[in-house]
């Protein structure tokens, strides 16, 4: 984008940078001292070098991204108050309340603002097109939808059976797997496909029990004849008896979970059930067979009152699943994106719908970890994504405010360690309450230069304007 | 039978009369040349000798003899004629996606009799390339000249350019790939069967000689009597001999290339231009993914579609140091917003040398709203010599027919055109275009004709 190139070299952003050096003590090594008044002479020249070397070498070839000043949602470990974090090559480095920031370092201020980890579409349309491997041939890395997607703080999304970074402007790391899930139909509907779903089920773990025998009888015995062939066993099957699969549901009914509950009891294996509206009515029993669900808690099911049984749907559903320590993800009720639809209602605004379990008494944090960490781990990427560790991809969005106020706007979305989306620099949403400009800061920073006492100067003045919530 | 040929030949007959007689000079008076080289000339003179510009500027000695053919104070303008890189308008025929190299663009085109040259010299364009039908690898341009008379008349190149498109579909990807990937194997294959045969003819000859000198000593020996045993023996020698003796051909004759890949083996070996389509800034980083480092020769063709946002990749583009082809209209930054996107000029700011503008929509309406376009480019930050230029010589340079549409320098070929005023007003007519030093197209003339 060369719009973020122009960012970079204007004078108050490297007096922001200043500033935040100068000033704040968690931008300091973290093995140095209190800082003596040398020191930050010290640390200013070297800053006056950065500027100097930032206009002859292009910001680009620093590998490096630094976010200061905002707090960072790391989503396992907590809350790092105007923490900072660095990233080096697109995956994240460092993350606390001291971080020494390189030289060169691309330095984005997030004072008074939430960092939080990328957020992750379980699901999605538009976004990729083909299947599978193919997705990454039909990718557009320059789509409205991508954008849009960014600018509702995705940042990864499964869709076209292939799970997609949004890595605006390359292909580069834009694919990371295909096909993550095995489908599997299991309806009270189909009486006869769940017969012959079991029977394959049956002979998978028939055949995993036969080869297991034979490897023992071979470590004793020496004649012990041929493997066992998988022959007529369901490769699929097989692979998600081993652990090596996912099998995908689609359930909304009482009946329907009960029944995969029983499938998942017998034949153990990882699991996600779509749907979910009566799931609150079994949530023990989901819990107990380790199933991952993918929720839309503003989806309606009303009760029927012939059952004898609680029915229906339940702005609880999400609370009581997460009691019951069922992992889930959180999706909204329209898998597309648009600026016209109904806020909420689709990938624009995923954080809202989550804002509804939060209003069915779900905890914020769970919330935050339905659209982050336990997406990601019902994809298979939890080693990769959901969460701000050293070592996982710097995959973030920076918010004005807490990521499910209705609100909050994102910011800055980066992906890959590249900023890919700046509210101000995109035509979306930059006229809606433009973010603060920076004169705050740099008349703070002059005042600094200036030998006047700042340490109050910082927090008041390079407070956003958003009226954040409190936090839980 | 015959008659249709008659009407044929008429037109030709009244071309023929029109034409100036050879070796006579003819002195155009103008008021504004754009010579395309250099400073535009006001008030200048254009001497012809033999359908060539033997002098131009503003102090011409116009000698005796020359016929003056004064167009001043009328506030004309003298300009190399148009060229359209692209004219969609002859196409004739529809073709899918697929690998089809054999086929050219003048395949489906008709030019005898089509009105459709008539109407686009009356725009001034003289010179038009003709793409085949069609997408992914659909074959190999065409260009044809407007004045092409014959009873028969032909493109003036029927096998240029190699078309390449790259769109949002997928099989798009895999086919240039599949492509490049073959046309390397038949490369190599080809590579392979040379060097065999270069070992072929080496042995043989090897064997010649061996051959020869134990001919030389047997003959020696001959005279000495001979034992049974090695009677057979040699018999036998002879035998795998003979066998042996079938001689590899002289000449290397290459394996047989399908006729479909084969001029995408011409681009590898970079004996042929590639002209890719590309229809937005995604299919650009796909092509940069299908490339990866190779160093081949290739232009680009941009098509604007809903997307508008080569924006997103203009330095790239121009940095990538080819000639880049797009429709001569302003876009929309994206479809939500009225931000006006000048990728003609972004690209010259960034350093794009050869630039093409070709009319953003087919057929004759097209042509007519061209100059329209490239006005509005220019109004909104275009240099104008270099749009002039990017309709003109720049087109023609691609087609490899500088010779024909170039600046207007001395020695250069006499097509020209005369616009009543500023080329980019589009108010102004194309009114006289002049091809080697004869008139071949007259407003006034025609509109004559066309009153009666």
């Amino acid at each position: 984008m060369n719009h973020f190139k122009k960012l970079l070299p204007t004078p108050s952003f490297l007096w922001t940078a200043l500033f935040l050096l100068f000033l704040t003590p968690w931008l300091t090594a973290q093995d140095s001292p209190e800082p003596s008044a040398d020191d930050t002479d010290a640390a200013v020249e070297e800053i006056v070098e950065t500027e100097e070397s930032t206009e002859v070498a292009p910001p680009k070839e620093s590998p490096y991204l630094a976010v200061v000043g905002g707090d960072i949602y790391t989503v396992t470990d907590g809350m790092i108050a105007r923490g900072a974090l660095l990233a080096k090559n697109g995956r994240i480095m460092k993350v606390g309340k001291r971080v020494r920031i390189p030289k060169g370092a691309r330095i984005i201020d997030a004072t008074g603002m939430r960092v939080y980890p990328g957020l992750i579409a379980v699901d999605s349309s538009g976004f990729l097109r083909g299947s599978g491997a193919s997705a990454r041939d039909g990718f557009d890395p320059f789509s409205l939808t991508l954008d849009l997607g960014l600018a509702g703080g995705l940042t990864t999304v499964h869709g076209s059976n292939a799970v997609a970074k949004l890595t605006r402007g390359s292909l580069d790391g834009m694919l990371l797997t295909t096909s993550p899930w095995v489908k599997l139909n299991w309806t009270s509907t189909s009486p006869a496909s769940r017969r012959s779903l079991r029977n394959s089920f049956s002979k998978a773990r028939d055949l995993i029990r036969a080869v297991r025998a034979w490897e023992r009888d071979k470590q004793i015995k020496s004649d012990v004849g041929e493997e066992p062939e998988a022959k007529g066993v369901n490769s699929d099957h097989l692979r998600l008896l081993r652990g090596e699969a996912t099998a995908r549901f689609a359930a909304n009914s009482l009946k329907d979970l009960l029944g995969i509950c029983d499938l998942l009891e017998e034949f153990p294996m990882q699991s996600v059930i779509f749907g979910g509206r009566e799931a609150w009515a079994c949530a023990g029993r989901l819990g107990r067979v380790n199933a991952r669900m993918v929720l839309t808690p503003r989806a309606k099911q009303y009760a029927d009152d012939r059952l004898n049984r609680p029915s229906g749907w339940s702005i609880e559903n999400a609370q009581k699943l997460w009691a019951a320590g069922v992992e889930f993800a959180i999706l909204p009720s329209q898998k597309s994106i648009s600026t016209g639809g109904i806020a909420g209602r689709d990938l624009l605004t995923l954080p809202m719908e989550a804002a509804f379990a939060i209003r069915g008494g779900l905890s914020q944090k769970a919330a935050l970890r339905s659209v982050t960490l336990d997406a990601a781990k019902i994809l298979g990427l939890e080693d990769r994504l959901g969460s701000l560790e050293p070592g996982k991809d710097a995959d973030f969005i920076i918010c004005d405010g807490d990521l499910f106020d209705y609100r909050t706007f994102v910011q800055w979305s980066v992906v890959e360690g590249n900023v890919v989306y700046d509210k101000q620099e995109m035509p979306y949403f930059a006229h809606i309450r433009p973010r603060p400009a920076s004169e705050k800061v740099l008349a703070a920073v002059v005042e600094a230069l200036e030998g006047e006492s700042t340490e109050v100067a910082v927090e008041e003045s390079a407070v956003s304007d958003v009226d954040a919530p409190e936090e839980e | 039978m015959i008659a249709p040929l008659f009407l044929f030949v008429l037109p030709v007959f009244a071309q023929e009369t029109e034409r100036e007689p050879l070796g006579r000079l003819t002195a155009y008076r103008v008021d504004h040349v754009e010579t395309l080289d250099g400073d535009a000339l006001k008030k200048a003179v254009i001497l012809v000798r033999d359908g060539v510009i033997e002098r131009i500027g503003k102090t011409v000695i116009i000698p005796d003899g020359a016929v003056v053919k004064d167009f001043r104070g009328q506030g004309w303008t003298v300009m190399p004629p148009f060229t359209v890189s692209h004219a969609s308008a002859f196409q004739g025929a529809t073709r899918g996606r697929g690998r089809n190299g054999k086929y050219v663009g003048i395949d489906t085109v008709w030019l005898a009799d089509n009105e459709l040259l008539k109407d686009y010299l009356s725009h001034g364009v003289l010179l038009a390339g003709i793409d085949p039908p069609g997408t992914g690898i659909p074959g190999r341009t065409s260009v044809i000249r407007m004045t092409a008379h014959a009873p028969v008349p032909e493109a003036v190149v029927q096998d240029l350019h190699l078309k390449l498109t790259l769109d949002s579909n997928r099989s798009a990807k895999d086919l240039l790939r599949n492509g490049l990937k073959d046309a390397d194997a038949a490369i190599k294959k080809e590579e392979k069967a040379k060097v065999d045969w270069e070992q072929a003819r080496k042995d043989w000859a090897e064997k010649q000689k061996t051959k020869a000198e134990a001919e030389k000593k047997e003959a020696s020996k001959k005279e000495a009597p001979k034992k049974e045993g090695s009677a057979s023996a040699a018999k036998e020698n002879d035998k795998e001999q003979k066998e042996e003796e079938k001689e590899p051909p002289k000449e290397f004759t290459a394996p047989k290339i399908d006729s479909q890949l084969s001029p995408v083996v011409d681009w590898v070996r970079k004996e042929r231009v590639a002209q890719i389509w590309l229809s937005d800034a995604a299919e650009w980083v796909h092509w940069n993914d299908i490339l990866k480092d190779r160093e081949l020769p290739w232009e680009l063709v941009l098509s604007h579609t809903s997307s508008h946002n080569f924006h997103e990749v203009v330095e790239e583009l121009a940095s990538a140091g080819v000639r880049i082809d797009l429709p001569a209209r302003l876009a929309m930054q994206t479809r939500y917003t009225r931000i006006h996107i000048n990728l003609a000029a972004e690209l010259v700011d960034a350093g794009l040398e050869k630039l093409v503008l070709r009319p953003s929509s087919s057929g004759v309406s097209g042509l007519s709203s061209w100059r329209v376009g490239v006005a509005d480019l220019v109004r909104e930050g275009l240099d104008k010599t270099i749009a002039l230029k990017s309709m003109t010589i720049e087109p023609a340079a691609s087609m490899g027919q500088e010779e024909v549409v170039g600046p207007l320098v001395v020695g250069m070929a006499a097509n020209f055109i005369f616009v009543s005023g500023d080329p980019l007003d589009p108010l102004a007519e194309v009114v006289l275009v002049v091809e080697d030093g004869k008139t071949v197209y007259d407003r006034e003339l025609e509109e004559q004709e066309e009153g009666r």
